[in-house]
């Protein structure tokens, strides 16, 4: 469990929101007791969520390729800059591509439930 | 959301700090080179970085103020004179300041490759190949 | 691309010390040499270094200087003189000046400056270590 601990919390607090969104949650949220006042779905909330990723990617992106570039033309960035740099996006970009894979999993999961 | 993956602690300091190795490297680098040429006094990182460095982390507040925290170099004040042309480089010195400059720079791509593989296992949840 | 950090410094030092090795082999060829071309015997030539600088960071930071051979100047103190009357170069009365070359300081330098070769080369090999192992950061 130990060498998980350094990056647990920040991922673990992330997985913990994606795993929210896609399946009910194993406590009933007040929103579906009886006599509850109805409150906006969550699929809402994990599309804005979706939308911060995909601008965050998109930025670590750029970043990485303004060192790079900083680094070809013969700058002032230094190698490993570069190369942290795009480890970096690379890293956030596959969260991206494994959070749309679940995303993609979980609705043929739905769609193959019979009515 | 992507933030607080690489706000681990140890990877911001781990980062800063091969800054500094390869800042340093390169001051090694003049000292060597001007080991001979009189009046020339040797450069090294400025002490200013680490205290502040280590500051940063005491108070907790290093992701923030990681992008104002970079490493200089300045002239070594300490190094004493041992020719009579005013060099003050030892070239003994220089070399074992290289050895360890360069394992500090293997320590600390351990460290970062360290946490960047692990962030790649949770998400991609096998142990992909290079 | 500046891949390798200080590769520019320690190129120029390099460089210098093969020339002052060159001058040096110079000196060793022509220790005996009593005619020269602008009359009279050789003379020792001498080097001497002053930093070059090679990296203006425009961002406050001081900057690092490689090396380079500022001139090459002959030694003026006067060589041996030998009382040689048989000698093609020997003066009226049968002096000949040998070159102020000592030998024994020249092996002494030329030691030194392999040394000063050797430690720069093992910089430029340390640098291209470190650029070899930031490649392979996250694999």
């Amino acid at each position: 469990m130990s060498p998980v601990s350094s990056v647990g919390s920040p991922l673990t607090s992330l997985y913990a929101q994606i795993a929210g969104a896609n399946k009910a949650p194993p406590v009933l949220p007040d929103s579906l007791k009886v006599g509850a006042p109805t409150t906006a779905p969550s699929g809402e909330g994990f599309a804005k969520v979706f939308d911060q990723l995909i601008g965050t990617v998109e930025s670590k992106q750029t970043q990485a390729n303004a060192i790079t570039q900083n680094v070809l033309v013969g700058g002032q960035g230094q190698l490993h800059q570069s190369v942290i740099a795009m480890q970096e996006a690379s890293v956030a970009f596959s969260l991206m591509v494994e959070v749309r894979n679940k995303l993609v999993d979980s609705y043929q999961e739905l769609m193959r439930m019979p009515v | 959301m992507i933030e607080p993956l690489f706000a681990s602690n140890n990877y911001q300091v781990a980062c800063k700090l091969l800054d500094a190795a390869t800042l340093r490297h390169e001051a090694i680098a003049a000292n060597v080179a001007n080991a001979e040429t009189p009046g020339y006094k040797r450069m090294d990182l400025a002490p200013g970085f680490a205290t502040e460095l280590r500051a940063s982390i005491a108070r907790g507040d290093l992701a923030q103020t990681a992008a104002n925290l970079q490493p200089s170099l300045e002239e070594d004040t300490h190094a004493r004179s041992v020719r009579p042309d005013g060099n003050s480089v030892e070239i003994e010195h220089e070399l074992l300041e290289m050895n360890r400059n360069s394992a500090e720079h293997e320590y600390l791509t351990q460290v970062v490759t360290y946490n960047l593989k692990q962030l790649k296992m949770a998400i991609t949840g096998n142990n992909s190949a290079p | 691309m500046n891949l390798i950090s200080g590769i520019e410094i320690t190129a120029s030092a390099l460089n210098a010390q093969k020339t002052r090795l060159d001058v040096i082999a110079q000196n060793i060829a022509n220790a005996q040499t009593t005619r020269t071309p602008s009359g009279g015997p050789y003379k020792r030539q001498l080097i001497s270094f002053e930093t070059s600088l090679l990296q203006q960071t425009g961002d406050g930071q001081p900057a690092l200087h490689g090396v380079q051979i500022s001139s090459v100047t002959s030694d003026p103190s006067p060589g041996e003189r030998i009382y040689n009357p048989q000698h093609p170069d020997a003066d009226s009365q049968g002096i000949v000046t040998m070159p102020n070359v000592n030998l024994a300081y020249e092996m002494v330098d030329l030691i030194t400056a392999t040394r000063a070769y050797e430690a720069n080369l093992s910089v430029a090999k340390n640098g291209r270590e470190m650029a070899d192992r930031t490649l392979r950061i996250g694999q």
